[in-house]
């Protein structure tokens, strides 16, 4: 019971980092980035193209990951989203944009790559730490499991647990101890109100796109310690999962998906050692049960409906 | 003449007929029986996003229980092929009756709640578990049904009842009143139109043909595995052909199939993902510069397409 | 008719909750066929609120609403178009990409049934909307679609037509006009209820008003009077009184 609880805790935070950034662009903008997933696969690419190509520590990715498709958010936003807003219907067309869109990644990432399933040995993530960590934790210079309470977890499920408490601290201090990040939550409690004052909307949603794209693509970098491999293909399956991890944790807030991704975790890492023939079914299933019963997420305020 | 009978004389019926003529002049009959599961898909996507404003991601899900109750009957019960099919048309409609509840959802989260819908019943159908009834991941084989002819025969019919649906809905009240509904569901339900009642009837409209043609379609290959019928390419193409030559028309879906998948079969299957890179790209540009598909090139003009 | 027929409308002891601010709290009042009632009341007093239960969107938490003897609180809304509620919204929803003629032929096919009234062409004519007949609702002014939600209320044969702030936005020529329009309904036997911040507007149309806050009535009777009765003095000082 103890180990599918703390792997269920350390793939929930992970997964608290995968859906964030979703989570952001939608508070903000009120768009479903269906390429959301997509964005992580390209994610995996950079620490597969870090540590093959450059043969560094795939950690060195995340700073790389985030600052590329930060600019990446940024000019897309630019290009796509003033368009789109002249339209009548902006939400469900930018949810059909963003699908293209998404299916265009996948095509030249495939192109460029082929659909080989890709890995990355375990040990190597942050290996280039293991002398800090024997320095705090003694032991020898090595990037073996760690032992938490007498159990142990891949060196590499922890490396991303804690990137992803960093970068979930970082959301917070953004959100609430920068001007801009104020106006993002002003925008995003109430927007009309918020273009009412004079809040450069665009300003704010444009960096929030850049950080939630940026933000995907740095869970994208953990992506093959986490599931194992990766391939191309892989966008729909991350969208699906963060969507999911998103609805629980409340949309539109984006610190309930932390709570929202620990949830998930660990359901998920309960039914994968008690009922693992039906584990591939939990997330679908507890998507639509969320939605129906309770729209708002799991703390959270009211979602449209129907 | 009523505009019911002439849509249907002189656009249903001259399609229909030179599918049921094709086959004695060209030999590619899978080719020819695709196009005719992808008229019927695109119109059943047409049925629910076109008329009510529900896109659905997840259509393929109907698409595949319908295969599997044609399945199910054929190794089970050993019923006659069409019996078989109308079988799968039942399971498809009886699929979108315990997903009505999806319906109260708005927008993108119904669409995702579709998605999610789907892949739980593609994980349920190919779980290992219930092998014995469905033989699980490892897919059927059902020899005994096996008639392409006939299945083609089949597959034109349920493409004559679905132009039926599609052509009563352009011309009645009814398809008036549900265009209503999917503009503003309160001024719907204010003109006394009962909005709930409505688009059920739309949602398992649109699952019949789809689960009819599943049903069809696996009397047709006869040997299939749970990824081949449920596959996203399904729910994906008829979206993408229903849009592209517009919905809430007749002609629109049958105008973006034989141009779209057209060209997919020009470009070939071998290089599934330059198609995909085209239409990811048309679909973008379509949000873009055409959100209301081919034949608003023509509305826009002031020329009626039915 | 004269307004003291039997009521076609009562309401009692009507409480609406959002979380825990009372939209509603205690409102009770009628009104009868051939009757124009204004509500009036500061904003947030609750008068929208009011023709939202009255017109199915929300159930009441408390309290009833009879419709001609029957209770219809709660009961779905296009179940209180059959049997003669309707109304018009603030900020009217036509369908946007029908044209105004469908907008109508929805209204008129499942409105109440078996009842007759002036023709398609008639209503299109008398509500200024003819010459758009044929184009979509979305390209229509302000003011168009405000009076094609009017008629697509009308168009579903109602006994209780319900306004909301359906004179904001229009000049005065249309105030006059579309103020007369409403005067030949309620001579018609419609009974009719006025929710509008114009003053002026409201003194000409209504028998009778009904001034609401913080959800309950404070005064019923006559706008001339209302306006010399302290407590309603007080609920609007500054407010929309001067308009």
């Amino acid at each position: 019971m103890l180990y599918p609880l703390i792997a269920g805790v350390l793939f929930g935070l992970y997964f608290s980092l995968v859906g964030i950034g979703l989570n952001l662009v939608f508070g903000v903008m009120r768009i479903v980035n269906l390429a959301h997933g997509d964005f992580l696969m390209l994610g995996a690419f950079v620490a597969f193209g870090v540590y093959t190509a450059a043969g560094l520590d795939p950690l060195v990715g995340v700073p790389i990951a985030f600052a590329l498709f930060c600019v990446a958010g940024l000019l897309l936003y630019w290009i796509l989203v003033p368009r789109l807003q002249r339209a009548r219907d902006p939400e469900m067309l930018s949810f059909i944009l963003f699908f293209g869109f998404s299916q265009v990644i996948e095509a030249l990432t495939t192109i460029v790559f082929g659909t080989s399933e890709r890995s990355i040995p375990s040990r190597e993530l942050a290996n280039s730490l293991s002398g800090v960590r024997a320095a705090i934790f003694g032991g020898e210079a090595t990037n073996g499991p760690f032992q938490i309470f007498g159990l142990s977890f891949p060196a590499s499920w922890v490396v991303a647990a804690t990137v992803s408490v960093i970068a979930i601290g970082c959301v917070y201090l953004y959100l609430y101890r920068t001007r801009l990040g104020t106006l993002t939550r002003a925008v995003m409690s109430r927007r009309e109100e918020a273009i009412a004052t004079g809040i450069n909307v665009d300003r704010v949603s444009a960096a929030a796109f850049g950080i939630g794209l940026g933000l995907a693509a740095v869970a994208g970098v953990f992506a093959p310690f986490m599931f194992g491999s990766f391939t191309p293909a892989f966008g729909i399956d991350a969208t699906v999962t963060s969507f999911v991890v998103v609805v629980l944790g409340s949309l539109g807030n984006p610190l309930g998906t932390a709570l929202g991704g620990v949830v998930y975790g660990v359901s998920y890492m309960l039914v994968q050692t008690y009922l693992s023939s039906w584990a591939d079914l939990l997330p679908y299933v507890l998507l639509i049960a969320i939605l129906l019963l309770r729209p708002s997420g799991l703390l959270g305020r009211r979602v449209r409906v129907a | 003449m009523p505009d019911t009978l002439r849509h249907y004389l002189f656009i249903a019926v001259p399609l229909l007929v030179v599918l049921a003529v094709l086959p004695s002049v060209y030999n590619n009959h899978l080719l020819l029986f695709n196009f005719v599961i992808f008229f019927i898909l695109a119109q059943g996507v047409n049925i629910i996003y076109g008329f009510t404003g529900y896109l659905p991601f997840g259509y393929v899900g109907f698409f595949g229980a319908g295969a599997y109750g044609f399945a199910l009957m054929v190794m089970h019960l050993n019923s006659p092929a069409p019996v078989a099919v109308l079988a799968g048309g039942l399971v498809a409609v009886v699929l979108g009756l315990i997903l009505t509840p999806l319906l109260r959802l708005a927008g993108a989260y119904f669409s995702i709640a579709n998605l999610a819908a789907a892949l739980a019943v593609l994980h349920l159908i190919a779980n290992p578990a219930l092998e014995s009834i469905t033989k699980g991941p490892y897919g059927v084989a059902l020899n005994g049904t096996f008639n392409p002819t006939w299945a083609y025969a089949g597959a034109v019919l349920i493409l004559a009842l679905t132009l039926g649906i599609v052509v009563y809905l352009k011309n009645s009240s009814f398809g008036l009143a549900l265009q209503a509904v999917r503009e503003d569901s309160f001024s719907a339900s204010m003109s006394g139109v009962n909005v709930v009642k409505m688009r059920t009837i739309a949602w398992l409209a649109s699952a019949l043909v789809a689960g009819l043609a599943g049903g069809v379609f696996a009397w047709y290959v006869s040997v299939f595995y749970p990824d081949n019928v449920f596959s996203a390419d399904f729910s994906i193409f008829a979206i993408v052909f229903a849009l592209f030559g517009g919905v809430a028309t007749i002609c629109g879906p049958l105008i973006g199939v034989i141009i779209l998948y057209g060209i997919y079969n020009l470009i070939g299957f071998t290089t599934p993902q330059y198609f995909q890179l085209i239409y990811g790209l048309l679909i973008m540009g379509l949000v873009l510069f055409l959100p209301a598909g081919l034949v608003s090139l023509a509305t826009r003009r002031g020329w009626n397409v039915p | 008719m004269s307004p003291d027929n039997v009521p076609i409308l009562r309401v009692n002891d009507l409480l609406k909750r959002f979380g825990g601010f009372h939209a509603l709290d205690g409102l009770t009042f009628h009104v009868s066929s051939g009757e124009i009632l204004g509500l009036v009341g500061p904003n947030g007093s609750g008068k929208t609120t009011a023709i939202n239960v009255i017109s199915g969107l929300y159930a009441p938490d408390r309290g009833e609403v009879l419709f001609d003897g029957t209770s219809v609180g709660g009961m779905a809304s296009h179940k209180l178009v059959h049997r003669g509620i309707n109304r018009t919204f603030q900020v009217p929803k036509p369908f946007m990409s029908l044209t105004v003629r469908q907008n109508l032929e929805v209204a008129r096919t499942y409105g109440r049934a078996g009842a007759s009234g002036p023709s398609m062409s008639d209503l299109l004519e008398e509500y200024r909307l003819a010459d758009v007949a044929d184009r979509p609702a979305h390209d229509l002014t302000n003011v168009q679609q405000k009076m094609l939600d009017l008629v697509r209320a009308l168009a579903t044969q109602p006994r209780l037509l319900l306004l909301d702030e359906l004179a904001a936005g229009l000049n005065p020529t249309e105030l006059d006009w579309i103020a007369e329009r409403i005067k030949a309904l309620a001579k018609g036997g419609l009974a009719i209820i006025v929710v509008e911040h114009l003053m002026g507007f409201i003194e000409q149309i209504t028998d009778r008003v009904i001034v609401m806050n913080a959800g309950k009535e404070i005064f019923e009777g006559t706008l001339a009077v209302a306006v010399k009765v302290p407590e309603v003095i007080e609920v609007f000082l500054g407010g929309e009184h001067a308009a």
